[in-house]
C-alpha cells in the first residue's frame, strides 16, 4: 500500500484497474473524461489488460456495457450529466438484465441552462432505474467504493449494476492523498467474476432480456429487481466488514459524524459533506450539540439505519444539492418517508436546497442552516424549504439580465431575511 | 442580404475584393486564439447574415453563447449533442405554420442553420441528420470539423484521420481507424447541396455558402477547422495549415449539386502530405524519434488513390 | 492550514505550479489538496489553481476565499477585475508578483493592506514562459518556509515526468528544477513569511444575506438573451501576450487579408480603406502577422507595451 496524491478521476481509474475490469465502453464528457483517458493510456502502454472502446454515444456505451456484462466479462464505464441522461433508456433497460457492472458518474448539473459544474440532479435522475448507488465524499472513497461496488453488484443475491458517484470539480479535478491498495490484495478482494447462468455460450444457449405479456409476469420481474436491491443492504454490510478487515478502512452505508450526543443533525450527500464536518466541529467548539449524517448508499436506501441514527433528535436539516421542480429537495422527501410515523422521529425536518451548478456552500451558511433549524425546534414550527441564495448573487444576476436585455418588468424588491444569527452564548 | 447573382447575372463573389471587410459576428467569444472553426464561422456568418437562427449541438461552439453574452446578431438555440437537426425541424416547421396561418409575416422568416462539430455530425447526430434529409428539411447544416471531440480535450471521433494522436489514442501509431467519408454519406441521401470548405480559402467558401443559400432543401457544409489546441500547433499557423491541407490534397474542396460531384479546386502539383502532417504536434510521432515511413506512405497512398479516381472519373 | 492561490494565464503552467507545491508539501508530511479552477481553459485567458496544506486531514473544499499567499505569474493580470487576483487578500495574506517592477510601485498602484513582494519576471521571454509554473512553485515553497530544497526538487521530478513524453523528460526536469531553485533562492530573505490562516468561528460569524427569491415571469427568468452581439462586452484582448501592430506606411491596402483571416473578426476596414485592429478583443493569435502580404503587421510584447503605457500613466498621475 502506498499513499499518493490522486484526483477523484485518477482514483476512479485506479478503481477500475485494481478491480481487473476486462472491458471499458467509453464516451467523453466533462468532468469525467480524464477517467477514460487514463484507462486508455494504461491499456495502450500495457499497464492494464483490458479493452477500451469509444462508442458514438452514451446510449450505445451503456448498451455495450450491459451486453458485455450479459456475455460474462467484468465491465467498467463512466459518464456524467447529459451523458447519463442520453443513456437513460439503457440505464433502466440493462438494470433489468441482472447483468452486473460498475458505472462511475461524475456529477454535473443538467441543462437547461447547460453548465459544467456539479450538483446531484444527474445521478438522482437514475435513482428509480434498478442501479444501486454509492455516493462518495473523498477521492479515497471513490477508489474504495469501486472495489466494493463490484462485490455488491456481482453478489448472487444482488446481481444489479452499481453506480458510484463523485462530484465534478470538487473531487474529479482535486488531488488528495489516496492510499492505493496493493494489486494482489485488491484482486483477492474483488475475486473473479462468475456470471453463473446469465451469459452467452454456444453450448448453453440463452435468450436474455425477453419481453413479457401482461402485468403478472411484468410485476414479478420488477418486484424481483426491487427485492434484490433491498437485499443489497445486508450484502453491503458484509462487504464493508470484509473491506475493513483487509484494508483497515470502514465505509458505512451511512457515515455518521458526532451524532451520538447531537440534538441537531445535518444530512447531506457527497463531497460538500466534508465541509459540513468542519462546520460541525466549529459549532461544537462554540458549544452546540450538532452532528452530521451522510448516506453513502442512496439505493438501496438505508431506511432502518436512518431511523436508528435519528431517533430522539430534536431537529434535522437536510441539505439537497438537487432540485425536483415543483417538489423540492429529493433527499428531504426520501428521509421524510423513512421517518414518517416512527415513534422517536425528530419533530423538525427542515429542507435546504444549496450548491446547485457548483455554487459554494460557505461555512457561515452551515451555521445559519443549523440556526434556522434550532429556531424551528424552539417554535415547534417546520420552516418552509429554503433555496439558498444571497442578496449579492441576486444583484449579480440582475446585472447579467440587464446585459441580456430581458423585458423590463417591475422586479419586486427582494426581502432580506435573517439567515440565522451569531450565537450569543 | 442578396445571395444570388446580381441583376446582370454575375455571381456575387468573383474576386477577393468582393469579400466583406467588416464583420457581423461579434467579437469577445471564448473560442481559442487562432481557432480555425471560428474563422470559418465568421466568414460564413457574414454571408448568411442575421436573418438566421442557429441550432447548435454540444461542442466548442456551445460556449459561443454564455449568458448574457452572444456574438450572434440573429438568433440561436442550443439543443443537445445528438439532436440539433431535429431542433431545426421544429423551428422550420413552426415558422412555416406561422406563415401558413398568417400569424407571421414572410419578412420575419429566417434561414434555419444547424451548427455542430464533427463529433456530433459524424457520430451521435448522424441519425437525426439522415432523418432531416429524408424529410427534405429546408435547412443549412454547418459542421466545423476539427477531427475530434475538441471541447472535451480532443478524443478520437468519427472524423479523426488515420494515424493522428488523440487523447484516447496516445500510442505510437495514433488512431488506427480512418476518417469517415461524411461528404459521401450525406450525398448518398441526395440532398440539395453538399460542399466542403475551409477558412483559408475564403473565396471558395463564400461562393459555396452563397450557392447554398440560393437553394432550398437540405444543404450541408463541412468546414475543415484547423484547431491549434487539439492539433497542437501555434495559433498563428492556423491559416497556413489550412492551405497546406488543400495543397497536399488531404482536404479536397468539392461540391455535390444536382446529382453531380464537382471538385472546385484540383491541386495541379499536389505537395507531399508530410508537409501538412509535419506542422502538427498530433502527427509528431510519425517523424520523431524515428520516421515512420510505413504510416506516412499509407496516408500518402490513400490521398493519391483518392485523386486518381478524381482525374480518371 | 496553508491556503495558497496561483494566478496566471492558460498555458503558463499554473496547474503544474499547484501540483508541484502540493506534492512538495505532501513529501514534507502535510495533508494536501490541490486543484486547478477548470473551465473551458483557453491559452492566454486568466485562470487560477490552488493548494491547501495542513497537518490534519483537509475538509475544506472549493475556491480559497481568504488566501495566505497569492502568487501571480503574469503581472498584467493584477489590475484585471475578472482575474480576481486580489480577491480575499487582507493584511494577513501576502501577494507575490512576478514582475520587472518594484514592490513599491505595486504597493503604490494597488493600495491594499497585504504585504507585496516581487520576483524577477520571466513571462516575457518565451523560454521563461515554459518554466513559469516551476518558478512560481519554487518561490511559494520558500515563502511558506516549511519545504526543503530536496523535496521541492523531488516534487518537480514527479510532476514534470507525470506530464511527460519520454524523450525530453530528463532535461525538462533539470530546466524546471533550475528555475524553481532560482526562485527559491531569490525568496531567501522572506523565507517563512507566510503564516497559516485561521478558520471561522461559529460563535461569532456574519450571517449570510439570504433572500427569498421572487418568482419572476418567464419573460425574465428564461435563459435567453434579447440583444445582439453582447459578447463585445467581454474583453478577450486580455488574453493577448503578443500585440499585432500595423505599420500603416507599409500597408498596401490589399484585399484586407488581415481582416478576412482574423479568426475573431477583430480587424475591420474603415471607410478610408485602413484596417483597424480592435485591441479590446484581439486575442493575439498572430494570424494577421503571418498572413499580411507586405508584412506590414508586426508582433510586439504585450507586457512591454502595457508596461510603457502604465508607466506613462503613473508619470502623468504623479505630475
Ligand atoms: C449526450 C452528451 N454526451 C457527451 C457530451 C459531452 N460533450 C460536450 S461537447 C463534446 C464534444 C463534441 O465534439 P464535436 O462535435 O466534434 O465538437 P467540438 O467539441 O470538437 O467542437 C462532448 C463529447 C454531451 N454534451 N452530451
Ligand atoms: S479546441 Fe479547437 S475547435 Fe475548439 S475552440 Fe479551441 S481551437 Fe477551436
Ligand atoms: S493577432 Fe491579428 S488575427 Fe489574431 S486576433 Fe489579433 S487582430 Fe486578429
Ligand atoms: S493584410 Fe496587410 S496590407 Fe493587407 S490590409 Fe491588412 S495590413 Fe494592409
Amino acid at each position: 500500500m502506498s499513499r499518493s496524491l490522486l484526483t477523484g478521476n485518477g482514483a476512479a481509474a485506479w478503481g477500475a484497474r485494481l478491480a481487473l475490469a476486462d472491458y471499458i465502453p467509453a464516451f467523453p464528457i466533462t468532468p469525467q473524461t480524464e477517467i477514460i483517458e487514463t484507462l486508455a493510456n494504461w491499456i495502450d502502454t500495457e499497464a492494464m489488460a483490458a479493452r477500451l472502446v469509444t462508442l458514438e454515444s452514451e446510449h450505445s456505451m451503456i448498451t455495450a456495457a450491459g451486453a458485455a456484462a450479459a456475455t460474462g466479462v467484468r465491465v467498467f464505464s463512466a459518464t456524467s450529466s447529459q451523458g447519463l441522461l442520453h443513456g437513460m433508456e439503457m440505464i433502466y433497460t440493462v438494470a433489468g438484465w441482472r447483468a452486473p457492472f460498475v458505472l462511475v458518474n461524475v456529477s454535473r448539473g443538467l441543462a437547461s441552462p447547460i453548465t459544467l459544474e456539479p450538483d446531484h440532479n444527474d445521478v438522482l435522475a437514475a435513482r428509480d432505474s434498478g442501479f444501486l448507488q454509492i455516493h462518495c465524499a473523498t477521492c479515497q472513497e471513490v477508489l474504495d467504493s469501486i472495489l466494493m461496488a463490484y462485490r455488491l453488484a456481482e453478489n448472487d443475491r444482488v446481481r444489479l449494476p452499481v453506480m458510484v458517484n463523485l462530484d465534478g470539480f470538487y473531487l474529479s479535478f482535486t488531488r488528495e492523498p489516496v492510499t492505493l491498495p496493493d494489486a494482489k490484495t485488491a484482486a483477492d478482494f474483488v475475486g473473479s467474476y462468475d456470471p453463473e447462468n446469465i451469459r452467452f455460450r454456444a453450448s448453453a444457449p440463452v435468450s436474455q432480456a425477453v419481453a413479457v405479456l401482461g402485468g403478472g409476469p411484468y410485476s414479478y420481474f420488477r418486484y424481483e429487481s426491487h427485492l434484490a436491491a433491498e437485499s443489497a443492504l445486508e450484502v453491503y454490510h458484509q462487504v464493508a466488514d470484509e473491506f475493513e478487515n483487509l484494508f483497515g478502512r470502514r465505509h458505512e452505508a451511512i457515515d455518521s459524524y458526532r451524532t451520538d450526543d447531537a440534538e441537531l443533525v445535518l444530512v447531506m450527500l457527497g463531497s460538500f459533506a466534508t465541509k459540513a464536518q468542519q462546520a460541525v466541529d466549529q459549532m461544537r467548539d462554540a458549544g452546540q450539540a450538532v452532528g452530521l449524517l451522510r448516506p453513502r448508499l442512496m439505493r438501496p436506501f438505508p431506511r432502518q439505519q436512518f431511523r436508528q441514527l435519528l431517533a430522539g433528535k430534536k431537529g434535522v436539516a437536510v441539505i439537497d444539492q438537487n432540485l425536483s421542480m415543483g417538489f423540492g429537495g429529493i433527499l428531504h422527501g426520501e428521509l421524510a418517508s423513512a421517518l414518517y410515523g416512527q415513534p422517536e422521529a425528530p419533530p423538525i425536518l427542515a429542507s435546504f436546497v444549496a450548491g446547485l451548478g457548483g455554487r459554494d456552500i460557505t461555512g457561515e451558511e452551515f451555521f445559519a442552516m443549523v440556526e434556522e433549524t434550532r429556531a424551528a425546534v424552539a417554535s415547534d414550527q417546520i420552516p418552509p424549504p429554503r433555496l439558498l441564495y444571497t442578496q449579492a448573487e441576486l444583484r449579480e444576476v440582475r446585472k447579467l439580465q440587464a446585459v441580456a436585455q430581458v423585458e423590463r418588468v417591475e422586479l419586486k424588491q427582494p426581502q432580506t431575511v435573517q439567515g440565522g444569527q451569531a450565537n450569543e452564548s | 442580404m442578396n445571395h444570388n447573382p446580381d441583376s446582370a447575372g454575375n455571381p456575387r463573389f468573383q474576386r477577393m475584393k468582393d469579400l466583406p471587410s467588416t464583420h457581423l459576428l461579434g467579437t469577445g467569444t471564448p473560442m481559442c486564439s487562432g481557432c480555425g472553426g471560428l474563422a470559418a464561422l465568421h466568414e460564413i456568418y457574414d454571408i448568411i447574415g442575421d436573418k438566421s437562427v442557429f441550432i447548435n449541438a454540444a461542442g466548442c461552439m456551445t460556449l459561443l453563447s454564455v449568458y448574457p453574452f452572444t456574438p450572434f446578431r440573429g438568433s440561436w438555440l442550443y439543443t443537445s449533442m445528438a439532436s440539433a437537426p431535429a431542433g431545426a425541424q421544429g423551428v422550420r416547421d413552426a415558422l412555416d405554420i406561422l406563415m401558413q396561418k398568417r400569424r407571421m409575416a414572410a419578412s420575419e422568416d429566417m434561414e434555419v442553420v444547424v451548427l455542430t462539430g464533427d463529433g456530433s455530425a459524424y457520430g451521435m447526430g448522424l441519425s437525426a441528420t439522415s432523418g432531416a434529409m429524408e424529410r427534405n428539411l429546408d435547412f443549412l447544416y454547418i459542421c466545423y470539423d476539427n477531427e475530434g471531440y475538441g471541447n472535451t480535450g480532443q478524443q478520437t471521433s468519427g472524423a479523426t484521420p488515420h494515424g493522428a494522436r488523440t487523447a484516447t489514442n496516445r500510442g505510437l501509431s495514433g488512431f488506427p481507424g480512418f476518417k469517415k467519408d461524411l461528404f459521401s454519406i450525406w450525398a448518398a441521401h441526395k440532398p440539395a447541396y453538399v460542399a466542403t470548405v475551409i477558412a483559408s480559402e475564403p473565396l471558395d467558401l463564400a461562393r459555396k455558402i452563397d450557392r447554398a443559400l440560393s437553394l432550398k432543401g437540405p444543404r450541408l457544409i463541412i468546414a475543415l477547422a484547423p484547431c491549434p489546441t487539439g492539433w497542437e500547433f501555434e495559433p498563428q499557423q492556423s491559416v497556413d495549415i489550412g492551405r497546406m491541407a488543400v495543397k497536399t490534397g488531404a482536404w479536397p474542396l468539392k461540391e455535390y449539386i444536382d446529382g453531380e460531384f464537382v471538385h472546385t479546386r484540383i491541386p495541379r502539383h499536389r505537395l507531399p502530405v508530410e508537409q501538412y502532417l509535419q506542422l502538427q504536434g498530433r502527427f509528431k510521432h510519425l517523424f520523431e524519434p524515428r520516421r515512420n515511413d510505413v504510416l506516412i506512405n499509407e496516408i500518402q497512398d490513400r490521398i493519391d488513390r483518392y485523386w486518381r479516381n478524381v482525374s480518371s472519373g | 492550514m496553508y491556503r495558497i492561490r496561483f494566478h496566471g494565464r492558460g498555458g503558463q503552467g499554473m496547474k503544474t505550479a499547484s501540483r508541484i507545491l502540493g506534492t512538495a508539501f505532501f513529501l514534507e508530511g502535510f495533508e494536501v489538496q490541490d486543484a486547478p479552477r477548470y473551465g473551458a481553459e483557453r491559452r492566454g485567458a486568466p485562470i487560477f489553481a490552488y493548494v491547501r496544506a495542513d497537518r490534519h486531514p483537509i475538509r475544506e473544499r472549493g475556491v480559497i476565499q481568504r488566501p495566505d499567499l497569492v502568487i501571480v505569474a503574469d503581472d498584467s493580470l493584477v489590475p484585471v477585475p475578472g482575474a480576481g487576483v486580489i480577491s480575499g487578500l487582507d493584511d494577513h495574506g501576502i501577494l507575490l508578483i512576478n514582475s520587472e517592477e518594484s514592490a513599491d510601485t505595486w504597493r503604490h498602484r494597488l493600495s491594499i493592506g497585504s504585504p507585496i513582494l516581487t520576483v524577477p519576471d520571466h513571462s516575457g521571454d518565451p523560454a521563461g514562459q515554459r518554466f513559469l509554473g516551476a518558478s512560481c512553485a519554487g518561490a511559494a515553497a520558500r515563502l511558506v518556509g516549511v519545504i526543503s530544497r530536496e523535496h521541492l526538487i523531488q516534487a518537480i521530478g514527479d510532476e514534470i515526468s507525470a506530464l511527460g513524453t519520454a524523450a525530453a523528460t530528463a532535461s525538462l526536469v533539470q530546466a524546471n528544477s533550475d528555475r524553481a531553485l532560482d526562485a527559491y533562492e531569490a525568496m531567501a530573505a522572506h523565507a517563512g513569511c507566510v503564516s497559516e490562516g485561521s478558520g471561522i468561528s461559529a460563535a461569532d460569524y456574519r450571517s449570510p444575506d439570504w433572500v427569498d427569491l421572487p418568482s419572476d415571469p418567464a419573460t425574465v427568468a428564461a435563459p435567453a438573451i434579447h440583444a445582439g452581439a453582447t459578447s463585445v462586452e467581454v474583453r478577450t484582448g486580455l488574453w493577448r501576450t503578443l500585440r499585432p501592430v500595423i505599420d500603416y506606411s507599409r500597408c498596401n491596402h490589399c484585399w484586407w487579408v488581415c481582416s478576412t483571416f482574423c479568426p475573431d473578426g477583430a480587424i475591420d476596414v474603415a471607410a478610408d480603406g485602413e484596417p483597424r485592429i480592435d485591441y479590446d478583443h484581439c486575442k493575439g493569435c498572430m494570424v494577421c502577422v503571418a498572413q499580411c502580404p507586405p508584412h506590414a503587421i508586426e508582433a510586439i510584447s504585450e507586457q512591454q507595451a502595457q508596461r510603457q503605457e502604465t508607466q506613462a500613466a503613473d508619470r502623468e498621475n504623479s505630475v
